[in-house]
């Protein structure tokens, strides 16, 4: 981006969008990137917030240090929350309204069913996970026929899901938590590791990230950005109907998001499974529950609810700023202080970034 | 204005004559008498205790907050939003009121209106929000539910408020809550329900709440005062959040708990959209709300006396949700056609 370019001079790069600029400052084109960049304001975000917490942490007012290792350590609660995230960006991103408010009851339900298969029934690893892969995909499958297919608004659609899927993980679990042997062993798959080679000088890193996260993003990724299912989503969500008129099942579309977003929730619930060391019916519903979390990052994140505009990045710097933040939050306020503020963290967070996406549709024309 | 014109050029040939109203009982309205007749009859056989007064007076007293948010969040989604904060907004309107109960044992009604207060401003907060900052309503009622959650949590101070004095027992279950038999928390909900049906077809601010869910633009254009109006349904919501959380802290007992208001704000979503209104807007009765949430009460109460699992009540809850919006939008798409 050139800084000054004076008059009406042919600018070399072009700007479709807003008031075509003429002469403007520094200060005006560093706003604009923030406003209308995304991953340029997380990212300054991020710094900031890590910034503001080594002073604390320098002036003696954290009830711990903040440093490295506790920011590795973390990251154990960026492995659930990012790849939910990811689950509510494909949806999202489908537009009429998606969303998924399932999420949460989606993790319990194929939690316990992964905790029955693995810590009672005595099954292997991969058979038990592709269950609960196979279980999330048909969670995920009635909510995508009720929205595709009969045409239910997916708020309605997924909190009628909601409430039975979280009803269904209770009753078949009696309302206890699945922790046998196998489970409580299955924790050695959520605990930190030494990444190989360089990792004698770096801190430890929860072993999710790698397993889970990582191959979860770059599918993900892949699928948004390198495949025609990616292209189609946008497009459904850009604008419904000519995505019907250029030809596209918007239906089939529609519903492979849901079963996407079922297939990471089956997979979320092993990363909890492991994390808790047992399968709570509840892990999902328990508090506020997952769906709103996930929602609120896709929302930071730069997803536009009104569907098509949304990016994986987004996402991944969206959950990271939280996480830290939350973590921040409980070394600055001690004890159920901590988890008070971090609620209040996440609600004005939420605000101020759905009124700035408000903003920069009006001031600029988009995110 | 209306906008429920199912024969158009008919009814603009009548419009001189007089003026076009929807009907008084709509469809969704008139299945669901029948389903609840039916439940009521068919649990009445199963446990013959379910049709005594002892066993409908609770489950009204339990209607009661969720029908009377009802009313408020019916309005906010007939104009195509909705409101998520209304958990958040209950405790902290129901934990201000028990500690100044406590504190300064208010009276009666000043403990009522300072709820109704401490509710209007968190609508009114929820409503200049979503009016003014252009943005989808479920994000910054999910926002403002967080911030609500929080100021209620630092009221509470970490433990729950003790020995809240009697004053509100004139809502509650008990013998003080009635009069002749029927629970004074319903019958302010059956005024209030009825106040917003006529307000609602009879009245040009409630018919500009549906222009404004039908189509917002249209609606300016045509002269509507859009952002007030969007604003006011907010405020009301809040307002009979207020109302209920008194509800709330006298259906306990002299003790209130952090989890007051947790999952009500689905309850009464559940509520208003099995009552026929469309989440899209510009569609919705408040008569519908009121019997949804009679249905989703009688399930609960329903599963508890048959001795089924508790959870239970939820998948039942989950499959109303979805056969109640189901038959309305295969009634919407015959409409439709013909």
């Amino acid at each position: 981006m050139t800084i000054t370019s004076d008059g009406p001079a042919v600018s070399p790069h072009n700007t479709p969008r807003g008031p075509a600029p003429k002469s403007r400052g520094f200060f005006s084109l560093v706003l604009e990137a923030l406003v209308t960049q995304r991953i340029v304001l997380l990212g300054v975000l991020i710094v900031l917030v890590l910034i503001i917490m080594s002073v604390l942490d320098g002036m003696g007012m954290l009830s711990g240090a903040f440093n490295a290792d506790y920011l590795a350590a973390a990251l154990i609660n960026l492995v659930p929350l990012a790849m939910l995230g990811l689950a509510q960006l494909l949806v999202i991103l489908s537009g009429l309204g998606g969303i998924d408010l399932s999420v949460g009851s989606m993790v319990s339900l194929t939690g316990v069913i992964f905790g029955f298969a693995y810590g009672i029934w005595g099954w292997e690893f991969f058979p038990a996970l592709m269950l609960a892969i196979l279980a999330g995909a048909a969670c995920g499958a009635i909510n995508g026929s009720l929205v595709s297919y009969v045409g239910f608004p997916p708020l309605i659609a997924t909190l009628a899901t909601y409430y039975a899927f979280r009803s269904i993980a209770l009753v078949i679990s009696n309302q206890k938590p699945v922790n046998s042997i196998e489970i409580q062993n299955f924790y050695s798959a959520a605990q930190a590791i030494e990444l190989p080679l360089i990792g004698g000088s770096l801190p430890l890193v929860p072993l999710g990230i790698f397993t889970f996260l990582i191959p979860c993003v770059i599918v993900v990724w892949l699928l948004l950005n390198k495949t025609g299912f990616g292209q189609r989503v946008y497009a459904l969500g850009t604008n419904n109907v000519a995505a019907i008129w250029s030809g596209i099942n918007v239906k089939t579309n529609r519903m492979a998001v849901y079963v996407l977003s079922g297939v990471i929730s089956g997979l979320v619930a092993v990363v909890t499974v492991a994390q808790f060391a047992s399968a709570r019916p509840d892990a999902g519903t328990s508090g506020n529950g997952m769906a709103l979390p996930s929602i609120t990052i896709a929302v930071l994140g730069g997803v536009a609810i009104m569907g098509g505009i949304g990016r994986v990045s987004g996402i991944v710097l969206a959950t990271l700023l939280i996480v830290w933040v939350n973590a921040g939050i409980l070394l600055a306020f001690p004890g159920n202080d901590g988890t008070q503020f971090q609620l209040l963290a996440l609600g004005l967070v939420l605000i101020l970034a759905s009124l700035l996406n408000g903003l920069t549709k009006r001031k600029y024309g988009g995110i | 204005m209306t906008i429920d014109q199912r024969s158009a050029p008919a009814a603009a040939q009548r419009a001189t004559a007089r003026r076009i109203l929807p009907p008084p009982v709509t469809g969704q309205e008139i299945v669901l008498v029948g389903v609840i007749a039916v439940l009521w009859i068919l649990l009445g056989l199963f446990t013959p205790a379910f049709l005594s007064p002892s066993s409908i007076q609770p489950l009204l007293v339990s209607v009661a907050p969720v029908a009377l948010i009802g009313v408020g969040m019916t309005f906010i989604i007939i104009t195509a939003g909705i409101d998520v904060s209304v958990a958040g907004a209950i405790m902290l309107c129901a934990v201000i009121t028990a500690k100044s109960l406590v504190d300064s044992n208010l009276p009666l009604l000043p403990a009522v209106g300072l709820s109704i207060a401490v509710g209007l401003a968190l609508g009114m907060l929820n409503g200049v929000l979503t009016a003014y900052g252009r943005v989808h309503a479920i994000i910054i009622t999910f926002g403002t539910a967080n911030v609500f959650q929080f100021l209620a949590l630092r009221v509470f101070g970490s433990s729950t408020v003790n020995g809240i004095p009697s004053t509100f027992d004139v809502f509650g279950r008990g013998e003080a809550g009635r009069t002749l038999g029927i629970p004074h928390s319903f019958a302010i909900t059956v005024l209030v329900v009825a106040a917003g049906w006529w307000y609602l077809r009879h009245t040009a601010g409630g018919r500009h709440l549906f222009a404004i869910g039908g189509n917002a633009n249209a609606a300016r254009l045509a002269g509507i005062k859009v952002q007030p109006r969007v604003m006011m349904a907010y405020g009301l919501t809040g307002a009979l959040v207020g109302l209920a959380s008194c509800f709330f802290i006298a259906s306990g007992t002299s003790t209130l708990d952090q989890a007051v208001g947790s999952g009500q704000e689905l309850a009464v979503i559940a509520a208003t959209v099995i009552g026929g209104t469309s989440i899209l807007g510009g569609r919705g009765s408040v008569i519908g709300t009121l019997l949804g949430a009679v249905l989703v009460q009688t399930v609960t109460s329903g599963v508890t006396q048959l001795g089924w699992p508790t959870q239970l009540a939820n998948l039942f809850v989950g499959i109303f949700i979805i056969v109640a919006v189901g038959t309305d939008l295969l009634r919407e798409r015959a409409r439709r056609k013909a």
